[in-house]
């Protein structure tokens, strides 16, 4: 706090501005595209739309884990680093107003209700086996219909939300209090949330992710999938969180107090969850593939082969660039001490392994069937390429511009230190050695 | 007993402080010893940087049984299962990287682990049943409140007299030479 100049703090309002101004512009892009898909009852927008919110929220996600995580296990080495991580959870009631869109065009969209969730509608068209039927028929739907049905989700939506932020609120309020008064109550304190809170935000990402995502062909289901949410959201948090301590170093606000040894724990445990993202998501395709059950298997042919022709898709390269790219290159890489070590080698793979975890959320969420009455198969399955990606970029750099404002301006408000210099682990933490 | 035989092993010096340990193993390195050792009660931070030691090899043992694991496992489900007696099961094929995958994982983290622990083993000399400082009065008292360095007679820097004005002049307390003894 002490190094703020006033020509600072005016290049840093100026910067917030800036990132404001990113935000309006990004969001209000991808508004009109979700506008002119109403329109047009083009699906695209809304897909880009989801997309885009989902990085952040994923981020978000694993920062919230990851704090609750340091706190249940006391660890030594965390607290400068966890300090960082707060900051970067003011950005969840943001996230949490980008989802409305998608919500609102649920209960007011009226024949374009189902527009992105085509079960919220029961006149929408599906398919069942390779015959066109609608969702209300589906008896894959009318199994599902207690728990996937607009209240509940609406309901489940809200109260996910309510969760991450009122947990964000309460680590937030233990910490930054503590800089104050000093009591090691807050310590306790923010133990006992973290407790109550693994599980309660365990389950609301893992069914948030059912419903956000899974939701979208309702007929696939793979329990594995909350966990793979958890693990892409914290590789994608410890990639944030190990830039951001850099770049903090790099100004001098960390200079001497975040050092190698926090840096290589950081790079460990980006190393542990990517072998537990390969392991998570081969899983998934591991026990679809052995079962070889034809509601469950769609959901990977559609990311191999286009289903009409029985060739290659787009999609097939997507895959195989996740397996090589999002997981063997990252591994491969980080098993070596020095590349964890050397921040240019460390930042070279944290952001590699971002721009891969944008791809493989674009992986999950965007392909799917088209229904098209003249196919052999009766759908289309949607390509690599489309207006989706266009829309999705919009919506990406305008949450993510909104998400940065809302993190820096929780930097700059002064409500905490920059580490937490009254927390009973702070000496260890500086201290902390390879 | 004046008829058992022994052979110089080493000199040591004794240090009360571990800064005392820890500046005097820099000086130690400084002139050029290479065949010597600390010991330490507790664990002393950055010792071994400031004694020059590089980080350890291990870690290229654990890959190489890691990436031999990785290939076994491959090899046994290719010689098995398509090479030596092909056969359908639950229409997969006869050789695929996916669904035996999960033997060829097991097998790295197998012989990743028996790279660990054998090249750790080996890096180390282990197993070793005795050691000739061990019969030294003053290494017990490393294992309470002293700290210790101890140089090799195999240095090329030794010198009998050198060696021990040396270790007197970083600040050693009670400098000795080690005998081992021999039957």
């Amino acid at each position: 706090m002490s190094i703020d100049s006033s020509s600072n703090t005016t290049a840093v309002s100026s910067f917030s501005t800036k990132l404001l101004a990113g935000a309006i512009l990004g969001i209000g892009a991808g508004l009109v595209g979700l506008f002119q898909g109403l329109q047009s009852g083009d699906k695209a927008p809304f897909l880009g739309w989801l997309w885009g919110c989902s990085f952040w929220l994923s981020i978000a996600i694993g920062m919230l884990m990851l704090i609750m995580i340091f706190r249940v296990f006391n660890s030594k080495w965390s607290p400068i680093v966890r300090r960082q991580l707060e900051h970067g959870l003011s950005a969840f009631p943001w996230i949490g107003l980008c989802f409305l869109p998608l919500l609102l065009v649920a209960w007011f969209g009226k024949d374009q209700a189902g527009i992105l969730w085509a079960w919220v509608d029961s006149t929408s068209p599906t398919i069942e086996v390779s015959s066109i039927i609608t969702v209300g028929e589906d008896v894959l739907h009318q199994k599902k219909a207690g728990y996937l049905n607009l209240n509940f989700f609406t309901l489940r939506l809200v109260a996910y939300f309510i969760i991450f932020c009122g947990l964000s609120h309460w680590l937030r309020k233990a910490s930054f209090s503590q800089d104050k008064d000093g009591d090691p109550n807050w310590t306790r304190l923010g133990s006992k949330v973290s407790a109550i809170g693994i599980p309660a935000a365990a389950l609301s990402l893992t069914f948030g992710a059912f419903d956000m995502f899974m939701s979208l062909e309702y007929q696939w289901f793979s329990t594995m999938y909350g966990v793979w949410f958890f693990a892409s959201g914290i590789r994608a948090a410890l990639a944030v969180t190990i830039l951001l301590c850099i770049y903090l170093v790099s100004t001098g606000t960390l200079k001497g107090l975040f050092k190698q040894a926090h840096q290589y724990d950081l790079a460990c445990l980006s190393l542990a969850f990517t072998v537990f993202w390969a392991y998570i998501s081969f899983s998934q395709y591991f026990l679809i593939y052995s079962a070889n059950i034809p509601e469950e298997t769609f959901w990977f042919t559609i990311r191999e082969i286009d289903p009409n022709t029985g060739l290659r898709s787009g999609w097939f390269w997507v895959s195989m660039g996740l397996i090589f790219g999002h997981f063997f290159f990252p591994f491969l890489y980080l098993l070596f001490y020095r590349n964890k070590v050397d921040a240019p080698k460390l930042i070279f793979i944290v952001c590699w392994i971002l721009a891969f975890h944008l791809l493989d959320l674009y992986w999950n969420i965007i392909p799917g069937r088209e229904i098209a009455p003249g196919a052999f198969v009766g759908y289309e399955a949607r390509s690599v390429l489309g207006s989706h990606l266009l829309w999705g970029l919009f919506t990406l750099i305008g949450v993510g511009c909104l998400c940065a404002w809302a993190v820096l301006k929780s930097f700059q408000s002064g409500i905490a230190e920059i580490i937490p210099i009254r927390d009973p682990r702070i000496r260890e933490s500086i201290n902390h050695h390879e | 007993m004046s008829d058992i035989m022994d052979i110089k092993y080493a000199a040591s010096a004794t240090f009360s402080s571990a800064k005392g340990l820890y500046d005097a193993a820099g000086k130690v390195k400084q002139e050029g010893y290479t065949n010597w050792e600390c010991f330490s009660p507790i664990p002393v931070h950055g010792l071994d940087a400031q004694m020059g030691y590089a980080r350890s090899k291990v870690p290229r043992f654990t890959l190489t049984g890691g990436i031999t694991g990785f290939f076994t496992g491959m090899l046994i489900v290719w010689f098995m299962n398509e090479y030596d007696y092909p056969l359908i099961v639950g229409g997969k094929p006869y050789f695929s990287p996916i669904y035996p995958f999960p033997v060829f994982y097991e097998l790295t983290i197998l012989f990743a682990a028996f790279g660990t622990l054998f090249g750790m083993f080996f890096l180390n000399r282990l197993p070793r049943h005795n050691h000739p400082v061990f019969e030294h009065p003053d290494f017990g008292l490393t294992g309470d409140d002293k700290f210790m360095i101890v140089i090799e007679v195999d240095d090329p820097k030794f010198d009998d007299e050198e060696t021990v004005e040396f270790l007197k002049r970083v600040g050693g307390e009670s400098v000795q030479l080690i005998r081992e003894p021999i039957d």
